[in-house]
């Protein structure tokens, strides 16, 4: 198994070198542009220890939970080693998360915004080249400069090549030895290692021999799976994550691109990312890559695991599970409050899915 | 899996929404205009209501008949409340909001009957209470208007809110139905040249695929007619609203949410235009005899998000009793203050900025700025905020709002608890008595002065 650093390890340890931190919200975004410009971007998913409270001074209650979360550790100074955020407008919480704090909030760092068109269409496509381009042009106006000669090209080479021992991680799994909750580390720490350090890690993960594996095979579904405490408990349960459709797993998957022209290469790569809510994609188009994969991964039912107001998600739901159920697949639907811990009545749920499959 | 149009069908449409319904509908409008007072309603506080609303009740319920009698006589779109409909107007579809059918669900009070379908079929109630009245009504066909037409298209625009498309999407794959999609970029700061290209890019590729749906060529000439009445509309609804800058106001908020309907829903149509004119000259009367739509009026506050659908005359009466007129809405005002962006000779150019502006797809901070000038130019005493469960994008950043009127600018402000159109997530009681004690906070401020 692999030593991994922790997030404030790793981000004291780029400083150090002179880098600067980048705090980046679910889901999507341009890891190469910030690291052309020098930035490390480690991605705030909650965090579930966060003390919600701090964020209940600016959001409602009905907001999800990832964001009053991000906000609460904003404000209790979890942030606070970090130069800027980015918050990319993946759902109306978000879009309210941003402009809060561009507008009130006023935290010390620079605050940034994307927008991922919701469509797969040309000018989609060209809108999100464009968007690339003003990323860039402000980056470049609050760091007073551009990035060095070809670190662009070298931030995109290496962001892909990191993308692609991703992909291996994944189509490996099975011979990795790993836990579900040692690879989830693995597959997550893409979320704040540098990517050097992430391709560096793959390599030393040893392939063995695939062998005979116990627990029931499921595919597991939602946006973030914290606390990660879950994968014991669906371990304990007698059951084993050999699929998933997370926002901060396999939905992220992004393929290299071709074009010479760097913005429009980035767009290639956002817009490979499989289907998913936010971005617009059809359900049906969701659920037949539901199907693909619980076909090849061999999954006998799609856990769910959602956290509590997440509108993108919540919308899909009904459908989703009448086309998978409609082909024989069980599907149960979880939701959760972000927490240190998770509630019984969640962990009753999921036990009575997985006896129910197994 | 469009319904073809058939003589069979447009004769029927003609016969009866056009003939039978169209005298009948008149017939009721006359006997709601003798009427003195809705039931229910208090005279004591309150001025009786408009007289208008008979004929914008009778317009109203003739574009829902036209509905029921659609297919097979138009092609029938259903569209998102800040959707570009100029373009499918201008083809002669039937337009539907499925939001205004929900708000009018909410009004009748069967909301939950209705969204109770959506729930059993396994939607949350999480999720947006106008998406729930909407996908139930089309599970289980239940309606207060009869029936609604099957849509040929869909058109969602993300200028109000990410869950028009996590909805519409729910209905494409329903009715099998292409879905359109107007993405507007929302605009934290100020909008950017390539968010303007790229809405108009895609009202440019929108022509095509509803001129295929509707079986007809777009006329230019026809569309910049339709831009225009959406024009005038727009202002002379901005018009109405501003008379509430009278004092005592001629007309409630809720007056604007109840006569709102035609801007939403026909706009670009000449009978709107009509309406409005006719709605100004009762207003101007009402100005010239000194009448108040509060009797007697204290206390002028702004309304901010959407309204309380099913408890809109329980609203009224209850600021109205304490002698307070919510006279102004940032949400009846939106429909009103793009009005100068809409330009006929460009038309599509002026249409890509006109529907990438609207209040809900600007920052918290431009939303701030609005309800501040609002609560100069109407002489506002306070603020009430309904922090509405259903609908995000309108009710982040009202926590800050509050504050900023509360701590700042000395303006008394309420963040009211509700829903826009689900009764369960709302309590009489509990709204009572934080108007209650707001409207102390109100009488307490006025003495300080």
């Amino acid at each position: 198994m692999i030593d991994l650093p922790s997030r404030k390890k790793v981000i004291r340890e780029f400083q150090k070198k002179g880098g600067k931190i980048a705090a980046v919200l679910p889901i999507r975004y341009p890891r190469e542009l910030f690291r052309a410009f020098g930035f490390l971007p480690v991605e705030v998913w909650g965090p579930p220890h966060a003390d919600v409270t701090l964020g209940g001074s600016h959001l409602q209650s009905y907001t999800c939970d990832i964001v009053r979360n991000a906000v609460s550790f904003l404000l209790s100074g979890g942030l606070d080693r970090t130069d800027l955020i980015l918050v990319p407008h993946t759902c109306d919480s978000l879009q309210g998360m941003g402009s809060v704090l561009l507008d009130f909030v006023h935290p010390k760092q620079k605050v940034l915004t994307l927008y991922h068109p919701r469509g797969v269409r040309k000018a989609d496509f060209d809108f999100l080249t464009e968007e690339l381009k003003r990323l860039c042009g402000e980056l470049s106006d609050w760091t007073g400069g551009e990035p060095p000669p070809g670190a662009f090209w070298e931030a995109i080479y290496r962001e892909e090549t990191a993308d692609r021992a991703l992909a291996r991680l994944y189509r490996d799994r099975e011979l990795l030895g790993l836990s579900d909750r040692e690879f989830y580390r693995i597959v997550r720490s893409r979320e704040f290692l540098p990517a050097e350090d992430f391709i560096e890690n793959e390599k030393k993960l040893a392939r063995r021999e695939k062998r005979s594996t116990s627990g029931v095979p499921i595919l597991l579904s939602g946006i973030v799976p914290e606390p990660m405490d879950l994968f014991d408990e669906i371990e304990t349960m007698g059951a084993r994550v050999v699929a998933d459709d997370l926002a901060c797993g396999t939905r992220r998957l992004y393929k290299s691109g071709h074009s010479e022209d760097p913005f429009v290469r980035m767009a290639e790569r956002l817009f490979s990312a499989p289907p998913d809510p936010t971005r617009g994609s059809p359900i049906s188009e969701r659920a037949d890559h539901l199907k693909n994969l619980i076909r090849k991964s061999g999954a006998k039912g799609v856990l769910i695991y959602d956290v509590k107001f997440c509108e993108p998600e919540l919308f899909d739901v009904p459908l989703l599970r009448k086309k998978l159920e409609a082909e024989g697949t069980p599907v149960n639907y979880v939701e959760f409050e972000m927490g240190k811990i998770l509630s019984q009545q969640t962990l009753t749920r999921i036990e009575a899915f997985i006896e129910m499959i197994g | 899996m469009t319904e073809s149009i058939t003589i069979r069908g447009k004769l029927r449409y003609q016969l009866a929404v056009n003939v039978a319904g169209r005298l009948t509908l008149a017939f009721r409008r006359r006997r709601n205009e003798r009427k003195t007072a809705r039931p229910g309603w208090s005279r004591d506080v309150l001025a009786p209501p408009l007289k208008l609303s008979a004929r914008m009740k009778e317009l109203m319920s003739r574009h829902y008949l036209g509905g029921r009698y659609a297919n097979g006589a138009k092609k029938v779109a259903w569209v998102t409340s800040g959707a570009p409909i100029e373009i499918l107007k201008a083809l002669g579809f039937y337009i539907l909001y499925p939001e205004n059918h929900a708000a009018l669900c909410g009004a009748r009070r069967k909301t939950v009957e209705i969204a109770s379908e959506a729930e059993n079929a396994g939607y949350s109630r999480d999720i947006c209470s106008y998406a729930r009245t909407d996908i139930g009504a089309v599970l289980s066909g239940k309606t207060p208007v009869g029936r609604l037409p099957r849509p040929d298209v869909l058109l969602a625009c993300t200028n109000i809110c990410q869950t028009v498309l996590y909805w519409y999407r729910v209905l494409a794959d329903y009715f099998k139905v292409p879905l359109i999609l107007i993405d507007t970029p929302f605009i934290y700061e100020e909008a950017h040249a390539h968010d303007v290209a790229y809405v108009k890019r895609q009202l440019e590729d929108m022509i095509p695929a509803a001129e295929k749906i509707a079986g007809k060529k777009l006329s230019f000439k026809r569309l910049k007619e339709v831009v225009r009445f959406s024009r005038e509309a727009s202002f002379l609804w901005l018009e109405v609203l501003d008379r509430a800058k009278h004092r005592p106001s001629p007309i409630t908020a809720f007056d604007g949410f109840i006569h709102m309907a035609p801007i939403v829903d026909l706009r670009g149509e000449p009978v709107v235009i009509d309406l409005y004119r006719q709605l100004l000259k009762e207003i101007d009367v009402r100005i010239s005899k000194g009448i108040g739509a509060v009797k007697h009026e204290k206390k002028r506050l702004l309304w901010d998000n959407l309204p309380i659908w099913f408890k809109l005359r329980k609203m009224a009466q209850t600021f109205a009793g304490y002698g307070a007129n919510v006279v102004a809405a940032t949400y009846t005002y939106a429909w009103g203050e793009l009005a100068p962006m809409m330009d006929e000779t460009r038309p599509l150019e002026s249409a890509a900025q006109t529907y990438l502006h609207p209040l809900l797809n600007q920052g918290t901070g431009h939303k701030l700025e609005s309800m501040q000038k609002m609560v100069r130019e109407f002489s506002l005493d306070g603020v009430v905020l309904h922090s509405d469960r259903s609908c995000k994008p309108y009710s982040l950043g009202q926590i800050d709002q509050r504050d900023y009127f509360v701590n700042h600018a000395g303006i008394p402000a309420l963040l009211l608890e509700a829903d826009h159109n689900d009764p369960r997530s709302y309590s009489d009681q509990q709204a009572e008595n934080r108007i209650a004690a707001f409207m102390e906070i109100l009488e307490d401020s006025s003495n300080a002065d």
